[in-house]
């Protein structure tokens, strides 16, 4: 009863939260995000039909392992949505993310061609449960490596994107953590339920942080400096970089002494 | 497929990650509408380090001597405990002033078009290395008192110099730049 409660409820609040990025005009300035959720509540409202209509557990899992793919490949646009919202006024900071992000993707792509070299049927073997977690992990970890760069930077969120970071981050930090421990050998039928349970209840938590952060449009500040540093740039870099040369040289030195 | 002790150190990253960016969310914000109408380095509030000799005499072991000589346990005490106190306080201030140098680094460089991977690695690394050394002095301190790190006391004298000549560096290249800048429009 109670996850039938939490299951309504999602698709309500989901519903708001679509209704209120039509109407803000956020949804076209987050496109990625808003095709997200509808997909979502789309696959709300399948899974809930297939449920109520079929009483054969095979065709509900098969629609929903399904339609939940569907969501992560397009969860995928959030992170450069992230990206590309977040740093389109740092071109320099860009760069780096960009950097960055492919690093991790080149890292994931040779892991993948050593697995799959070693183990040829790994693909095949691995649960619905497992290539999700998968695939949740290398979306944390961009966000991490965005996440990172946007505090060292000291780059200005605006409260809508801040709210799509949380809420997607802590759904993505959720969603690879729960998944692993689910589709460990060692989880039985029992917390595999409880953490189903917790995963629902979980994403109206995160439900409600995106439709607190973006009931209504909220520009992100820019910087007003403008941006005619491109030519100090390896000097400023030159310069700070000797200085903390000279105080790692000395500091070395006195501790040596 | 991801192992569960890497799933639980990726999830306590991400999650520490997060619950940072949220507290410092709308500091962030009503800090920059106030930063951002100021030249960068302009505020130097707390970053002038102490004067050489001040702090050769924290960490010297001539003060100990005279106090000791006096055979009072309870100004030897008190001595100890001032003295630690002024020593951290110093070692607070020195890792201010680095983190400083390199949020300024960062502010000043975050629009720039051609920001170098490899130098901004080897910065961050080089600042990570400094926070890491300032942070064993504390420690070393908070065990065995200044006098035991006398060694690093010579640290301390040309470190806090050399970053307020780093300072004093970068603020004249930014003020070359905005110089260059408003020639230029």
């Amino acid at each position: 009863m109670l996850s039938l409660a939490i299951w309504w409820s999602c698709i309500a609040l989901e519903s708001l939260l679509l209704l209120r990025g039509f109407r803000g005009k956020l949804a076209s300035r987050y496109p990625a995000f808003f095709s997200y959720i509808a997909l979502v509540l789309v696959q709300d409202l399948v899974c809930f039909v297939v449920a109520w209509q079929s009483h054969n557990s095979g065709q509900y899992k098969l629609a929903y392992w399904t339609a939940e793919f569907l969501c992560v490949l397009v969860s995928c646009g959030i992170v450069l949505e992230i990206y590309r919202v977040g740093l389109a006024a740092y071109p320099g900071t860009a760069r780096m993310a960009r950097m960055l992000l492919g690093l991790i993707f080149l890292i994931v792509l040779l892991k993948t061609i050593v697995n799959v070299t070693s183990d040829p049927g790994w693909w095949t073997e691995e649960s619905a449960k497992g290539v999700e977690a998968t695939l949740r992990a290398i979306q944390g970890t961009a966000i991490i490596a965005l996440v990172a760069l946007f505090l060292f930077y000291s780059i200005p969120f605006g409260k809508n994107l801040r709210g799509i970071v949380l809420g997607f981050g802590l759904l993505v930090c959720w969603s690879f953590v729960s998944l692993t421990i689910a589709s460990s050998p060692t989880a039985g039928p029992k917390l595999q339920t409880l953490l189903a349970f917790l995963s629902s209840a979980t994403y109206a938590i995160f439900l409600t942080i995106w439709l607190v952060t973006l009931w209504s449009y909220q520009a992100n500040p820019l910087p007003k400096q403008s941006a005619r540093l491109e030519l100090q740039y390896q000097r400023i870099a030159a310069t700070t970089q000797r200085r903390l040369h000279d105080a790692r040289s000395y500091l070395a030195k006195a501790v040596g002494s | 497929m991801i192992g569960l002790p890497a799933a639980l150190l990726l999830g306590t990253i991400l999650f520490l990650l997060l619950v940072f960016l949220a507290t410092r969310g709308s500091e962030e914000i009503r800090g920059l509408s106030s930063r951002s109408n100021v030249p960068l380095f302009d505020d130097e509030a707390g970053l002038d380090p102490c004067p050489p000799e001040f702090v050769a005499r924290i960490f010297s072991g001539d003060d100990w001597q005279f106090v000791s000589k006096t055979g009072s346990p309870q100004l030897e005490k008190l001595y100890r405990r001032e003295r630690k106190l002024v020593a951290l306080a110093w070692v607070h201030q020195t890792s201010t002033a680095i983190r400083r140098i390199m949020r300024e680094h960062t502010e000043a460089t975050r629009q720039s078009q051609d920001l170098h991977l490899t130098t901004e690695t080897k910065l961050v690394l080089l600042y990570a290395e400094l926070m890491f050394l300032c942070g064993m002095l504390f420690l070393a301190i908070r065990s065995a008192g200044p006098q035991r790190v006398y060694g690093l006391a010579v640290y301390a004298d040309g470190l806090s110099q050399r970053l307020a000549q780093a300072q004093h560096d970068i603020k004249t290249v930014t003020t070359g730049r905005e110089f260059h800048g408003a020639e230029s429009s």
